[in-house]
């Protein structure tokens, strides 16, 4: 039977017009709730405001501000270091538990869920346990200094709070990753491992010849979402550390945050979103560019 | 060979043990701890188990200071209820609208929409929060609710979807004279009505969590959030240490039930989606 031929008809072209229907009211919800926003941070940024009084158009004075500003370098720098590290950690941690789980067969379900529980969690009840947990004289304290004589200030400590909460955000998260990988694991065909099998494939050769490639576009597809994720890290600084201890952990989420909603220094903190806006673009840019262009 | 195997595999089981202990513990922790005494809480030596168990005192923090709990449970049962059905009504009628119609700028307007993915929360925090003040929206469920129905994920997700969705039965029911909602509402729908009902779950628990926008928008007690108010436990109200313990495992009891029961949903959702948190 033929294609109905009705479909090259007007009936069929004015049919098509419905889309519009279904699809304008979404459209039209993120023009007015991201994109005019976005837009509107951009011009923002050219003014000085604090809410109260005249905007007062200053030019690239917030921008020129920004390059010498302390403190937004420290929390751009504090975000750099958060992101790179948690990604590292979140790509191998992930991947590797993921791996784990394709690999067994009894208990896998009780496993995924175990693995899974951190990400139900609300983050603000998990941020105020970790608080009690990590305190001075809290649990983990009291196991690291029986077990290594030392104690470790973990959130206390200029150094080593940022660390700290790259430790909560891998626990709270890594669950999500573990799945995404672990769908990637199941759809690399089993023939491609027969093969290697026969052709006397190790296990590190099996990995990296068949697992990873087959995987790319996972493995893509998690590393963005994670470096897009991190790069606005907030409800864990704010709850756990609130920024502290002297700005250690001040990501840049909190610092449009204390700049806009503290400070009302509006055109100032629009003038971060919009650097902030634009490192993680390029972010994104280079990694799309860099992660899939040889080997297509 | 076989003992090799043995070994391997004993070795993949106690480590993966091992991590699940280091996933489960914190809660569990937090959630024991909350029933010690004010004084055992820090004291040394560190205990894991209450000496005395402090039930009664479990929901103190219930109406501790002008916390209002009841309030804020309604709270963000309103606001994720409308946000969800809001989000779900937007992305599965675009998704379907760029699946199944030819039109101009469907892809423009696609690409479009997933591109604000791109766009950092953060980054229009502050013009949104002027937008929806300026709206007369400030400190209401509607403002509280519309930024947050907004999920390209799930355009894209039922937009995949969809495509799997036969155009022949379109057709035949359009020969039948059904209309386009019609067709949108008893025939498509249902057909990706699983993966639907993940995104339904994910979306819910990423606005029950959700604390940095109604943290911004609200500003008066009685339109607060659990995240909120357990924020506010280690901030203001930061000296109450009980109150932390026991508000912030109570804020994570309902989304861990929900998930006991529903857990094949919230994992496809996410294998689907990529969790925004």
């Amino acid at each position: 039977m033929q294609k109905l031929q009705t479909i090259r008809g007007s009936y069929y072209k004015r049919l098509q017009n419905y889309g519009y229907i279904f699809v304008l009211p979404t459209v039209a919800m993120f023009l007015l709730f991201m994109i005019y926003p976005m837009i509107n941070a951009f011009y923002l940024s050219f003014f000085n405001w604090n809410l109260v009084s005249e905007k007062t158009f200053v030019g690239f004075n917030n921008f020129k501000h920004l390059i010498s500003d302390a403190r937004f370098l420290n929390s751009l720098k504090v975000t750099l270091v958060y992101t790179l590290i948690s990604v590292f950690f979140f790509m191998i941690i992930s991947f590797w538990l993921a791996y784990g789980l394709s690999t067994i067969t009894k208990l896998r379900r009780f496993y995924q869920s175990a693995f899974f529980i951190p990400v139900v969690l609300s983050i603000v009840g998990t941020a105020v346990g970790f608080r009690y947990i990590f305190n001075n004289l809290g649990i983990v304290t009291c196991i690291t200094s029986s077990l290594f004589n030392t104690a470790i200030p973990w959130l206390s400590s200029v150094k080593i709070a940022n660390y700290t909460t790259m430790m909560v955000i891998v626990w709270k998260v890594a669950g999500v990753y573990i799945m995404l990988f672990f769908a990637g694991f199941l759809n690399v065909p089993v023939v491609y491992y027969e093969a290697a099998n026969i052709d006397g494939a190790g296990f590190w050769g099996k990995l990296i010849y068949i697992t990873i490639p087959s995987m790319k576009n996972t493995i893509i597809l998690v590393f963005i979402s994670c470096v897009i994720f991190t790069f606005g890290a907030f409800p864990i600084q704010y709850v756990l550390t609130k920024g502290g201890p002297s700005n250690a952990t001040e990501v840049l989420a909190l610092y449009i945050y204390n700049l806009g909603f503290k400070q009302t220094k509006i055109g100032y903190a629009s003038a971060v979103s919009v650097v902030y806006f634009i490192i993680l673009f390029i972010f994104a840019l280079i990694q799309i560019r860099v992660l899939t262009s040889p080997n297509d | 060979m076989n003992k090799k195997n043995i070994t391997v595999r004993t070795i993949l089981y106690i480590s993966l043990s091992i991590v699940t202990v280091i996933f489960i513990f914190p809660f569990f922790y937090t959630f024991i701890s909350s029933f010690k005494g004010k004084e055992e809480l820090l004291a040394i030596p560190l205990r894991f188990f209450p000496s005395k168990w402090h039930f009664r005192e479990f929901f103190d923090f219930w109406n501790y200071g002008d916390l209002n709990f009841t309030r804020y449970y309604i709270n963000s049962i309103i606001i994720t209820v409308g946000a969800v059905v809001l989000a779900t009504i937007l992305s599965a009628m675009s998704g379907y609208g760029f699946a199944k119609y030819k039109f101009r700028g469907n892809n423009f307007l696609f690409i479009m929409i997933l591109s604000t993915l791109m766009i950092p929360f953060t980054a229009i925090v502050i013009p949104l929060f002027l937008l929806v003040s300026r709206m007369g929206l400030a400190n209401t469920f509607p403002g509280i609710i519309l930024p947050m129905c907004l999920n390209a994920f799930g355009v894209f997700l039922v937009r995949q979807f969809m495509y799997s969705v036969p155009d022949q039965i379109m057709e035949a029911a359009r020969i039948d004279g059904a209309g386009e909602f019609r067709i949108f509402f008893t025939i498509a729908l249902p057909l990706i009505r699983v993966p639907l009902i993940s995104f339904i779950i994910i979306q819910a628990l990423n606005v029950w969590n959700e604390l940095f926008w109604p943290l911004i928008i609200s500003s008066s007690n009685n339109m607060r959030t659990i995240p909120q108010a357990v924020a506010l436990f280690a901030g203001t109200y930061e000296i109450n240490y009980i109150g932390q313990l026991t508000s912030s495992t109570f804020a994570s009891i309902p989304t861990l039930i929900l998930y006991i029961f529903l857990t094949r949903y919230f994992i496809t959702g996410v294998s689907m989606t990529g969790l925004k948190e």
